[in-house]
């Protein structure tokens, strides 16, 4: 968009916004509007040479700025603002119904509200058109984990690993909850594991806020779901095609492509139980080549193991 | 300082809103100034027209009545043009503001549409308290949605067919942007994700549909249900350990039994076998599939083939 362009669209919303405030104060339009007096100053001069024909002064629009108020006159030709184009109402739309999906959001709120009338100018029932889920969690939890960030207090977990197909109990100091690719996550120092974890919200079955206080870092660190440490035992595995979305799901280290159209990956295990559901879960589009016992035979035994259930 | 191609856009969007009918391009030449010269004009009118369009301005061009041989004129109707008034309260439009800079789609803008409504407010808001990665682009969504909210019927290519549909509903699931719409050659609901869409989704001239008063939305899908095969109910026994966090997807409304030590029985519409495969498996032997047998027998085979 050009230059013209930018400063038209925020014109265009501004002066109806003006001129139906009947002088409101030169600070507040710029705090909506984003600019600073000078630039609202600039910004405004160019509607003196506005108008209609025949371009008299009596039909173009008028700008007066008194002591720190501003008005707008003859312009009723933009007396509304643009209606929003479909990427402008997507993005609003999307905002708010994110927020309001996550759990403990208050139904009846100014967000909800504000996003009902919203949709009801453009035509549709926000519920019906537009669904956005940020990841699932308990209410009462992510609540306890929200709060424990906030006050930097202590909470004691009750986690189900899922590397480590187990359920545990921590104290962790959270640091903070983030949204990302459809899961919500907590990263905190974990007192259990000695280190900077993160937790998916959805296996936590329990949150306690505890009494204890920390000191968080000044900005949390990055902390990958899974890190390979070089301790970790490898396994080579061969991968079908259809299996070879290992390669950009997982941090694998060597990729080698065969002749026979299979892909040969080095990855890092850190827990025997992740090994054996990814194995599982490719069935027949991978084969185990090389790496240490018990770590080469976890995906057929765990697949006797199920199959036991079956009979 | 005034810059005189925005003082002329502006001109223009005045005339044009204020126009009962289409004005003939002649007219604007001389009410606004444009150079004299004919391909001048032409060429910068263009650029004008376009750099309009490109705001989302519904500039029309209609026969001017009256006119023979017939002319061309240019008018910006006002009813297409102006947004309706949703009566934002202060408080509701600060929500809005929080939500919008707490969530954002990848390269859609959220600070022009924040304009339109009245501004940036902030109202010693509370923090949200999580942080949202930005949601990721898709190309065809902000098209999509005009479709959904127009009830306009599109034409896309998805596996390497081609398709029209009344688009009803965009979700993002699991990091994904879906489409849930109304398949007209297979007569049938279906999902569609975005990311596999083929090229840009067309808006077809085809007359509105009614979108169903059935879809009860809400709820999170699971990725079982997103896709294209024949819909049947399977029945999932897990045990008591993983029982919360298998909810925690599922959702309460699926569960059939719940047994003394925890352990629950799920039902589910599958329409995607082998995201139920995953799912299933990610239990490990906490998990047993009860029927359909075809859904038994083929996990069962799968699993043969891995021992």
């Amino acid at each position: 968009m050009s230059n013209a362009a930018a400063k038209m669209q925020r014109l265009l919303a501004m002066v109806p916004w003006i001129a139906a405030h009947d002088g409101p104060k030169v600070t507040e339009v710029c705090a909506r509007f984003g600019l600073t007096p000078a630039q609202l100053a600039a910004d405004l001069e160019v509607m003196w040479l506005v108008g209609l024909p025949p371009y008299t002064p009596d039909v173009l629009i008028d700008v007066v700025q008194e002591g720190d108020r501003v008005w707008v006159h003859f312009a009723d030709v933009f007396d509304t603002p643009q209606r929003l184009t479909p990427d402008q109402a997507v993005a609003l739309l999307t905002a708010g119904a994110s927020v309001l999906s996550l759990p403990g959001a208050d139904p009846e709120g100014s967000l909800s509200r504000g996003v009902a009338k919203l949709a009801t100018v453009l035509g549709v029932d926000a519920a019906r058109v537009l669904d956005v889920d940020l990841g699932g969690a308990g209410a009462d939890i992510l609540d306890a984990l929200r709060q424990g960030v906030a006050q930097h207090r202590r909470v004691h977990l009750d986690y189900y690993s899922y590397g480590r197909d187990a359920r545990t109990e921590r104290d962790v100091d959270p640091y903070l909850v983030h949204a990302e690719d459809g899961s919500l996550y907590l990263l905190g120092h974990c007192h259990l594991a000695g280190g900077e974890r993160r937790f998916r919200v959805d296996r936590i079955a329990s949150a306690a806020l505890l009494e204890t206080t920390f000191t968080a870092p000044p900005e949390p660190p990055e902390v990958a779901v899974f890190q390979p440490d070089a301790s970790d035992p490898r396994v080579i595995l061969d991968l079908q095609p259809e299996g070879a979305w290992v390669v950009d799901a997982y941090p694998v280290e060597l990729v080698v492509s065969r002749p026979d159209g299979r892909v040969r990956v080095t990855l890092a295990v850190a827990a025997e139980p992740w090994l054996a559901r990814l194995l599982v879960g490719l069935g027949p589009h991978a084969e185990v080549v090389e790496g240490p016992e018990p770590l080469a035979t976890a995906g057929s035994r765990a697949a006797t193991r199920i199959l036991a259930r079956y009979g | 300082m005034a810059s005189p191609k925005l003082e002329r856009m502006l001109n223009l969007t005045a005339l044009l809103l204020d126009a009962r009918v289409p004005l003939p391009a002649e007219r604007i030449q001389e009410e606004l100034g444009y150079p004299e010269d004919r391909a001048t004009f032409r060429r910068a009118f263009e650029r004008d027209k376009d750099e309009l369009r490109a705001m989302g301005i519904p500039l029309r061009v209609e026969k001017v009545p009256g006119r023979l041989p017939e002319v061309d004129g240019y008018r910006i109707p006002r009813e297409e043009y102006a947004l309706r008034d949703p009566g934002l309260t202060t408080d509701e439009l600060a929500a809005l503001h929080l939500a919008a800079s707490a969530v954002q789609v990848e390269g859609l803008p959220t600070t022009e549409g924040l304009l339109k409504l009245g501004g940036l407010v902030a109202e010693g808001s509370p923090d949200l308290g999580v942080h949202v990665a930005p949601l990721p682009a898709d190309p065809n969504l902000a098209r999509l949605f005009g479709a959904v909210a127009s009830r306009t019927p599109v034409a896309m290519r998805y596996h390497e067919q081609d398709r029209t549909l009344d688009p009803y509903r965009l979700e993002f699931q699991r990091g994904r942007w879906y489409l849930t719409g109304y398949d007209h050659l297979r007569h049938e609901e279906r999902n569609y994700r975005l990311d596999r869409i083929e090229g840009e989704v067309v808006l077809t001239d085809l007359p509105t549909f009614s979108p169903p008063s059935t879809t009860v939305p809400g709820r999170a899908r699971g990725a079982w249900e997103l896709g294209g095969e024949e819909p049947v109910v399977a029945r999932v026994r897990i045990g008591g350990p993983q029982a919360h966090w298998a909810l925690q997807h599922v959702g309460p409304d699926h569960v059939v039994e719940v047994d003394d030590d925890g352990t629950v029985v799920i039902e589910l519409p599958v329409t995607n076998r082998s995201a139920f495969r995953s799912f299933v498996l990610s239990f490990l032997e906490h998990a047993e599939v009860l029927a359909p047998p075809a859904l038994r027998d083929d996990l069962v085979a799968w699993l043969r083939a891995v021992e």
